[in-house]
């Protein structure tokens, strides 16, 4: 919708002047001006749209209500135009719903479920009564019974475009045959030029939804076109989800953070999202802490410091006797040099610790002040920095090469402190003097930022600004260089030195009433790993069905079909499938059939702009024994594939969700599913060509061996032999055949006999096999490399290996251990 | 192997038929018909030292009738065995090229062969398997067109009777043609000191031309390139029943080493005739490697194909002695290869009044 913004400073007129022609418009006549959008661009495609509309909600709603899908298409030609009618034996629909249903653009019970559906928009079919409305002038007639009831609402309606608001035309109850169903009539400009696309839509959505009956008849047809059951099997029901963290944006988790009852930003998280529980809310929480507050850097105490520190607690505590306060202090420097690394929250953890037990013990009373003033005093000590200390000390330093002896002085304990860690987060190629005068320009940078109470609290961009900003320095300073990796090697050095830090964390209220911290929030959330949404939101097709629904629509020789397990694209989970038949009636010229599905709807039209067409053209058919010319693009040959796409959010490239949107982790499972069918196809080929080659092989010797013991009877001038037991021999045997492809050489041996065999192989190859790929073992002779390899084939069974070897290569292979008769060696 | 048998075509026409019965009686007992080869390949010859050629080793390759190729080469073997046996009947003869097109003519379209290499590989086969020769089967090559000339007298059958020949007097420029069975030819006399085998025509033409054969009392003979069989047949002839030291010369690169290689060693494909057509005691003359360095010659840089060939060589079991390595080691060090006017660098009559008898000298033959 367009807007006007008048410009400040501007002629104040014009906002008035434009403000004029500025109205509210209907979301109907938004749609009116926009039907190609929703696949209303023409007339032979707004009645394939307008079927596919109703069609899909009443798989929906028969579903839905555990109902065997039974529906009836009919078009037929009224005059100028075209009457199309629905019905379908669903649940039927109240008298109260019927107009919203059907008059109402953007109503609908889906929009808002994280759930697999056919529609989703709730525009679908009130778009065809606006279209039908809108060439023919005609209202829309809709029949219901809901279930029970013993008669049914008939209703004629328009849409005002103005309101999309419907208008009801004529109201009145009638009898009706169906038991319980509904029933819409429309009547719109259109032509049949589309029919193919029809008739492909109504097979298509019979191949998967074997559950359903379909029945469809238009002008072009002298038969109605009938599809029949192929499983009493509804599908899975399937459950609404709440959102995935990973799939929202900042927009929605705001709205949600402004929606929810939850106080806390835990509670919200376990309350509102799917696969966020106690241990999770946590682990985001903190992530979300890392980013709100940043993280404590930590400090290690060397021994030599303990008595300062030791000293600077003892003058910070007054008044509570010589025995308490030594034992308060030398308690908490103890602790101090127990610990590895501790940072500013964890030292005012174990001053209280210690406090509460010298209390017990003496009895005399550490009050919040006094502790106060110990960590205070404690933590100066340990962090203790006096920028000037290190201009002298790095030119010492430069000068004896004595790193250590940085804070000899005792004014800077950090520049040490960060040598240890830089020192083993660099190379070792770099100088000792770099390494200090970097950790010294780092101590300077990190302490000028240490913040309120010099906490040193920072948030991981600020630590990286901090490193980069330093080693800028050393480079423009020291005249070395220091390298990305270097930079990023001291940063993920320092960074695992920090600690989330404990602080309590806002409140939802206020998350949501700021937009940084709720992006903060989101980027926890994203950060975090979290177990993939839950799948029985989803209901694939499953594989035997797949195979069920292509079994039943196609008569093909070969049928295979894989599902894949439940993969995650942006919190919504998804699930491809894939199923091929081939062969049979299937039309063997031209490329194969590509049928490809969401949600169990076909999707007829763009093709072209369909991730999945793109998977397909990419993958090489030829590896999987289909014609594909120049090796890649549609493959051809007598073959229909299907490609289903199950999610809670299909992600289609436009409104008319005719084609899914190129997103590569769904890419990435198209192809994994269509692989996964093709391999059978793949292999089932490789057997039909292997017994087609032994066929003709029978044919062609069945043909020659009369025709030379013939031969060889007249030059020996006898009878002709009786050739029956050479032939028995032959048909009945095993073979070794071998396939050169470029470098790669394959030896396969298929065994046609009715026992196993183990035949032992030995392969003489004038250069030595690489990449040995089989149970084989390679013994080099005198320049002649022996592949020797006995597999052991069941009757009718297969065995192969294949190895790497230069072209040009000699091969000289010796079968033994099988009957000369029966072995046939094509290598 | 003999031609010297009473009815040698009766007889080559029994060891065919044989053959057939073989066929048949594997037929008849059940089994699936099949022909056991030695294998011709590199890998499979073998020195054998009481002869001192090159033959074929134990490795066999079988043709059966158990897949569609070796059952089409059966058949085709059978259509051949009948054509030769009808062939010896009517003692007639009949070129290879027109076997390959005779096979058109057969009833049997399966039975027809694909190229000529595959009836030349025919007759190999038959040849082999049943002993006896092309020539005693009556299979010609075309004229290779090899001649000799030199002082040698001798007698030749042939269609026309029989025909005393001088090499020298009674023929012209072109010297003696080498007929296609020269077991048909009988020496009569002859004045030869040794005999010298040429492979370029151009050669054979300067030391014609310069009197060579004259002067020095040598029957030269014109390979051709790779001699055919009766070249190679009449040389070792020559050698055995005259006692004729042999010396051959050639283009100093790896395929003309191979020629020498035919005619001392045998060749891989006619293994199986190696005692009947190689002449073991051959000598090379060059042009060697050696020579391209000694006398500066003019040469050409090696090809690939020259340095895969000479490294094949230095695999190839003909070729596995001391000198030959260091041969063809050295000329894949100077990576040149010289042809045999090469040497006319040095003046037209170079080679004969130099380089030739330097060499014969040094290898003692003269």
């Amino acid at each position: 919708m367009t807007s006007f913004q008048s410009t400040l400073g501007e002629d104040a007129g014009i906002a008035d002047e434009l403000a004029q022609s500025q109205r509210e418009i209907s979301i109907a006549e938004f749609f009116e001006k926009n039907k190609h959008m929703l696949g209303f661009d023409s007339g032979a495609r707004g009645l394939v749209t307008a079927v596919k509309e109703a069609v899909d909600n009443a798989l929906d709603a028969t579903e839905e209500a555990g109902i065997l899908p039974d529906i009836y298409v009919e078009i037929t030609e009224v005059g100028d135009y075209y009457r199309l009618v629905i019905e379908d034996n669903g649940p039927g629909i109240t008298k109260e719903q019927v107009p919203k249903v059907f008059g109402k653009l953007l109503y609908g019970s889906r929009f808002h479920k994280r759930e697999q559906s056919r529609g989703q928009q709730g525009i679908g079919i009130s778009a065809a009564v606006l279209y039908s409305q809108l060439t023919s002038g005609k209202p829309a007639k809709i029949t219901s019974r809901p279930k029970g009831s013993a008669d049914a609402e008939y209703v004629e309606l328009i849409i005002d475009t103005d309101t999309n608001e419907p208008e009801i035309k004529t109201a009145e109850r009638t009898t009706w045959d169906r038991t319980h169903g509904t029933r819409i009539e429309l009547e719109m400009e259109a032509n049949m030029r589309a029919r193919s696309q029809l008739r492909g839509y109504m097979k298509h959505t019979a191949v998967v939804n074997p559950h359903a009956r379909l029945e469809l008849r238009e002008p072009g047809l002298e038969e109605p076109m009938k599809f029949e059951r192929g499983t009493d099997q509804l599908p899975a029901e399937t459950k609404e989800i709440r959102p995935h963290p990973h799939g929202v944006e900042l927009g929605t988790l705001i709205k949600m953070l402004e929606a929810t009852e939850s106080y806390s930003v835990s509670g919200f998280l376990q309350g509102e999202f799917t696969r966020v529980g106690g241990k999770t809310a946590e682990k985001v929480l903190n992530a979300f802490r890392d980013r709100h507050f940043g993280r404590e850097l930590s400090w290690s105490v060397a021994a030599s410091h303990e008595a300062e520190i030791k000293d600077a607690i003892v003058d910070a505590v007054s008044n509570k006797g010589a025995d308490a306060t030594e034992s308060f202090a030398s308690g908490i420097v103890e602790v101090l040099g127990n610990r590895e690394r501790t940072c500013r929250f964890e030292l005012a953890e174990i001053v209280d610790t210690v406090a509460d037990r010298v209390e017990d013990e003496t009895g005399r009373t550490f009050g919040d002040t006094v502790r106060e003033n110990a960590i205070e005093a404690a933590w100066a000590a340990v962090v203790a920095f006096d920028s000037d200390a290190t201009v002298s000390t790095n030119e010492a330093v430069a000068a004896n090469g004595d790193a250590a002896g940085a804070d000899s002085d005792g004014r800077d304990r950090l520049t040490s402190d960060l040598y240890v860690i830089v020192d083993e987060a660099t190379s070792t190629r770099k100088d000792d003097a770099v390494i200090h005068g970097f950790s010294e320009r780092l101590a300077r940078r990190l302490d000028a930022d240490a913040g309120e109470e010099r906490r040193f609290r920072f948030t991981a961009d600020e630590l990286h600004r901090a490193v980069e900003d330093a080693a800028d320095a050393t480079v423009e300073y020291d005249e070395v260089s220091f390298g990305d990796t270097a930079r990023e090697n001291v940063f993920e050095a320092l960074w695992a030195v920090t600690r989330t830090v404990p602080d309590d964390l806002p409140k939802v209220k206020t998350v949501a009433a700021d937009r940084d911290t709720a992006s903060q929030l989101l980027e926890a959330m994203r950060e975090t790993d979290i177990l993939a949404p839950p799948t029985d939101c989803l209901s694939p097709i499953t594989d035997t069905l797949v195979e069920a629904g292509l079994r039943k629509e196609y008569d093909a020789d070969f049928y295979a079909a894989a599902t894949r397990d439940a993969e995650v694209h942006g919190g919504d989970p998804f699930i491809v499938e894939a199923g091929i038949a081939y062969g049979g009636e299937l039309k063997s010229e031209g490329s194969i059939d590509l049928l490809r599905f969401a949600n169990r709807v076909p999707l007829v039209y763009q093709r072209g702009a369909c991730a999945s067409t793109d998977v397909v053209k990419q993958i090489g058919w030829r590896n999987y024994g289909l014609d594909q010319p120049g090796g890649s693009g549609m493959p051809n040959g007598p073959a229909v594939l299907m490609i289903h796409l199950a999610s809670t959010n299909v992600p289609f490239t436009s409104e008319s969700k005719d084609a899914i949107a190129n997103i590569p982790a769904i890419e990435d499972e198209i192809e994994l599913a269509i692989r996964e069918a093709a391999r059978e196809l793949k292999s089932y080929l490789n057997k039909r060509r292997s017994m087609q080659k032994r066929r003709e092989k029978q044919d062609v010797l069945g043909r020659i061996l009369p025709e030379m013991a013939e031969k060889v009877a007249e030059v020996t001038g006898r009878e002709p032999p009786n050739i029956d037991g050479a032939m028995a021999r032959i048909m009945n045997n095993l073979s070794v055949d071998r396939e050169v492809s470029g470098t790669t050489v394959t030896l396969s041996v298929e065994n046609y006999s009715d026992r196993a065999e183990q035949p032992e192989i030995t392969d003489i190859l004038s250069a030595e096999p690489q990449a040995l790929n089989g149970d084989a073992s390679v013994v080099d002779m005198d320049g002649e490399w022996f592949l020797q390899w006995s597999p052991s084939v069941s009757a009718g069974e297969e065995a192969s290996i294949s190895y790497e070897v230069p072209e040009e290569t000699d091969f000289d292979v010796n079968v033994d251990g099988v009957d000369a008769e029966k072995l046939t060696v094509n290598a | 192997m003999s031609s010297e048998t009473q009815n040698p075509n009766e007889d080559a026409r029994e060891q065919l038929i044989d053959l057939a019965a073989d066929f048949y009686d594997q037929f008849a007992g059940g089994k699936i018909p099949e022909l056991t080869l030695p294998t011709r390949t590199k890998r499979n010859i073998e020195y054998d030292p009481d002869s001192g050629v090159w033959v074929y080793g134990d490795r066999t390759s079988t043709r059966s009738a158990n897949s569609v190729r070796g059952a089409r080469k059966l058949l085709k073997a059978v259509y051949t065995i009948d054509f030769l046996a009808q062939q010896l009947d009517e003692d007639r003869s009949s070129t290879l090229r027109e076997l390959y097109y005779l096979s058109e003519s057969w009833d049997n379209t399966e039975a027809h062969f694909s190229d000529q290499d595959e009836s030349n590989q025919m007759i190999e086969d038959l040849e082999i398997v049943s002993e006896v020769t092309r020539e005693d089967l009556h299979m010609r090559p075309e004229e290779s067109g090899a001649t000799l000339m030199g002082p040698l007298l001798l007698r030749e059958q042939t269609r026309r009777g029989e025909r005393e020949i001088h090499c020298q007097k009674d023929v012209g420029e072109g010297g003696y043609q080498i007929p296609n069975n020269p077991d048909t030819i009988e020496f009569l006399d002859h004045e030869i000191d040794f005999v010298l085998c040429v492979e370029t025509g151009g050669m054979r033409d300067r030391l014609i031309e310069n009197g060579f054969d004259d002067d020095y009392n040598c029957l030269v003979v014109h390979l051709k390139g790779q001699p055919a069989r009766a070249t190679r047949r009449i040389t070792k002839r020559l050698h055995d029943e005259l006692g004729l030291p042999v010396v051959v010369f050639t283009d100093g690169d790896p395929w003309s080493y191979r020629i020498y290689g035919s005619v001392a060693y045998g060749s891989i494909k006619s293994a199986h005739l190696s005692e009947y057509l190689a002449t073991p005691d051959a000598a090379f003359i060059g042009i060697q490697p050696e020579d391209i360095v000694e006398y500066d010659l003019p040469t050409d840089p090696l090809a690939d194909s020259d340095i895969n060939a000479l490294e094949s060589e230095l695999s190839d079991p003909r070729f596995q002695t001391d000198y030959w390595t260091e041969q063809i080691e050295l000329q894949l060090e100077i990576e040149k290869k010289a042809e045999q006017q090469a040497l006319a660098s040095r003046g037209l009559d170079f080679v004969t009044d130099t380089y030739l008898p330097e060499r014969l000298d040094a290898m003692g033959v003269i």
